[in-house]
């Protein structure tokens, strides 16, 4: 860590791995519901903590990728942050609208659209608060008067998730509608300008990790994310097979859809080629194991598992299966879970001021490999129960409920994957706490091995 | 090849795709809003798809097949089912389904009589968008597979049975009616069905106008509430509607109508 500033990210991230703690929490709990009956059927149903599940997925990330932003834009542009305070306020003012959103479900308060179930009035709290969040950014490249095209692209992504939250706070009676421009934010979000800001971070953790050549890194990265948009744009269209609008979405879907693996395949080929270029001289293994991690996981995820429902002779059957759940759990947490788990691990030492000793400790690997293998289970767990549901429900013609008894076993190995997993968030966590507070100043810090690197890597 | 041109290939190729998406959405936003489905959008609709979200529908259920997966797909729930059966399901979900047997049960959610009225008619709304003929074979909430796809038999394409066993599966009768002796499912097994309606048209306590066990069958395909069969809560409202929607007349033709009576009629 080079400029006090970048202490900021230090608390993002706190509040980003906590976050995730509880999503794993609810996630456990919709989980078992699966295997039922429920106790708590009368309390919170699963209709409550899968809400609560699935939207702090997306507060943690997007609480990460905040904290990326505000590590990244000091090293790329050489300077502190424009404004410290208004960086800690946005922070506040985002963890409040967090937890009055997820209070106010378990309290039955949504606008149930999946994934912006937030009620109009916090949507609105969302709009200041990346308003601020891109004022300060844009700031403090402003006055440093340089940027790299890694953090363009970085900015470049977090500008457009604001400006596509928009659709968010339409209304539309017509449900075709209702669905057609719901997924110009999720969509657009998770297949296309997260993904700009999932190849960014990717880039300044190889750069850093490998000391590999940045005009290489960033002329390729031109390519990853040409890649990204001109499949994931028109690819939308897989979302809108059978929504009610025109057929000729069953072509530009399918075909454009079908290209998003090119994309997630070059990140992982270009995040290997790099490593095996310039030779892995960071003492951080932690944050390389998620950044290579990452970069596999985003493309078996999103890239196999995604084009094995995306033609939509195939989605005929598939839709609405655990299909799509398989796919979902996988590809979320390999692109955007792994990256953040990534830059706080590379961050972390920096940003705290104290030895890497953290960054190689047994007890990070162990967290790394019990997440990836419980999440590597969890997929073939609900491989096998879409793949099942699929032939029983949709082309034999056995009834929903007499499909998920016949599933039940499934349900145990997610379970049990799950746990496997949610025992590597709670490693993680423990990492990430025994690494402490940050330290009172830069000078202090300026001792510690990974910065020193990340020095050196930056030039 | 050097860092312009990819640079170039990106604001490109994100250009062209953007231009397209666009021109592709006001295409599609138009033919959505002219159509005459679109246009019969009531306010009973427009309150129901405020229902389905205020009560958080969609994070167990799928409609159109999207949502969550914890509870089976809505899309066609409205012709599966009818309204009188689903006005009673949403009351008390309970009466229906049992925890134990099933591992999962719909939470009784305190709707108001309107906003029932409301969530149905907003479902038989969705239920009616052209989906491209999604989904290639219904989906049931719950049941045994009627037939196996790829079985049917052509030599017997002209007996009136096997046609009336094909308009059974083609007009989702299976999805309430089980063929498997003391399985309820919404309504009562058809297993022995011809047996039954032989004896019910003897029977002292039985009120409608059939004659014989074809006209007792008749009688309820087509006005399933002429009579409700004991024990009557069971398969029908406190208003003595029966739960069977009262469609067929519309949907069947005579000639499928007899081909099914008569299949039902080998049922002993």
């Amino acid at each position: 860590m080079t400029f006090e500033t970048q202490r900021i990210a230090y608390f993002y991230f706190l509040a980003a791995v906590l976050l995730f703690a509880l999503q794993v929490v609810f996630g456990l709990l919709s989980l078992a519901k699966y295997l039922g009956p429920d106790p708590l059927l009368g309390v919170m149903h699963f209709a409550t903590t899968k809400a609560v599940h699935t939207n702090l997925l997306l507060v943690w990330c997007l609480t990460g990728f905040m904290g990326a932003a505000y590590y990244m834009v000091p090293d790329e542009s050489r300077t502190e942050i424009y404004s410290p305070k208004l960086a800690y306020l946005q922070l506040g003012l985002w963890l409040t609208i967090g937890v009055v959103t997820i209070v106010g479900y378990l309290f039955g308060i949504t606008e149930g659209r999946k994934l912006l179930e937030m009620p109009f009035p916090l949507k609105l709290g969302v709009v200041v608060v990346m308003g601020m969040f891109l004022f300060n950014i844009l700031m403090t490249i402003r006055k440093a008067n340089r940027w790299t095209t890694t953090e363009a692209v970085l900015i470049g992504g977090l500008a457009s998730a604001a400006l596509l939250f928009i659709p968010a706070l339409l209304h539309f009676d017509n449900y075709t509608l209702d669905r057609y421009y719901r997924w110009w934010v999720v969509h657009l979000w998770v297949e296309g300008v997260w993904m700009l800001i999932l190849a960014a971070m990717l880039a300044f953790l190889l750069i850093r990790l490998s000391g590999a050549d940045r005009e290489v890194m960033e002329k390729w990265l031109y390519v990853i994310v040409g890649l990204t948009f001109i499949s994931g744009i028109l690819g939308t269209g897989h979302h809108y097979y059978w929504i009610g609008v025109p057929r000729y979405w069953l072509f530009a879907g399918g075909f454009f859809s079908a290209l998003e693996p090119l994309a997630l395949f070059a990140m992982a080929v270009y995040a290997y080629n790099m490593l095996r270029r310039s030779g892995v001289s960071h003492p951080n293994t932690v944050a390389l194991h998620w950044t290579i991690g990452s970069a596999v996981f985003s493309a078996i995820g999103g890239g196999i598992l995604g084009f094995a429902h995306t033609w939509p002779q195939v989605n005929q059957w598939t839709h609405g299966t655990h299909i799509t759940t398989m796919h979902g759990h996988m590809a979320f947490f390999g692109a955007y879970a792994m990256i953040n788990l990534a830059i706080i691990t590379y961050a972390l030492p920096g940003c705290t001021g104290r030895s890497d000793e953290n960054a190689q400790s047994r007890l990070g690997i162990w967290a790394f490999w019990l997440m990836v293998s419980g999440m590597f289970g969890m997929t073939m767990a609900l491989a096998a129960a879409g793949i099942t549901q699929t032939y029983l429900e949709r082309i034999l013609g056995f009834g929903y409920l007499e499909t998920q008894r016949m599933i039940q076993v499934h349900y145990l190995m997610w379970l049990t994957t799950g746990v496997i997993f949610a025992t590597g968030v709670g490693a993680f966590v423990w990492n990430f706490a025994r690494a402490g507070l940050p330290v009172r100043t830069v000078a202090e810090s300026a001792a510690s091995g990974p910065s020193a690197a990340a020095r050196v890597g930056a030039v | 090849m050097t860092k312009a041109d990819t640079r170039r290939f990106f604001v490109l190729g994100t250009l062209l795709c953007t231009v397209a998406f666009i021109v592709l959405t006001v295409d599609s936003h138009r033919t959505v809003v002219a159509r005459e489905h679109s246009r019969a959008l009531g306010d009973d609709v427009r309150r129901g798809l405020r229902v389905w979200g205020v009560y958080n529908c969609e994070n167990c259920h799928t409609l159109l097949g999207e949502g969550s997966y914890y509870a089976p797909d809505l899309t066609q729930i409205v012709a599966q089912r009818g309204v009188p059966y689903l006005q009673a399901f949403l009351a008390d979900p309970s009466a229906f389904y049992s925890e134990e047997e099933h591992r999962r049960l719909m939470p009784t959610l305190g709707l108001s009589a309107q906003e029932i009225d409301d969530a149905i008619a907003f479902l038989g709304w969705v239920g009616g968008i052209d989906t491209l003929g999604w989904p290639p074979r219904p989906i049931r909430v719950s049941g045994m597979p009627t037939r196996l796809p790829g079985t049917e038999t052509a030599s017997a394409a002209s007996d009136p049975v096997t046609q009336g066993r094909q308009v059974f599966d083609a007009t989702g009768c299976g999805a309430c009616h089980s063929l498997e002796p003391g399985v309820m499912l919404v309504g009562p097994s058809l297993a022995g069905i011809a047996r039954r309606a032989e004896e019910r048209v003897q029977d002292a306590a039985y009120t409608g106008s059939a004659q014989d066990a074809e006209g007792y069958l008749r009688e309820s395909i087509f006005e399933p509430s002429a009579f409700l069969a004991p024990p009557a809560g069971k398969h029908g409202t406190a208003d003595g509607l029966s739960y069977m929607p009262g469609i067929y007349t519309n949907t069947l033709d005579p000639q499928a109508a007899d081909e099914l009576v008569a299949y039902l009629l080998t049922l002993q």
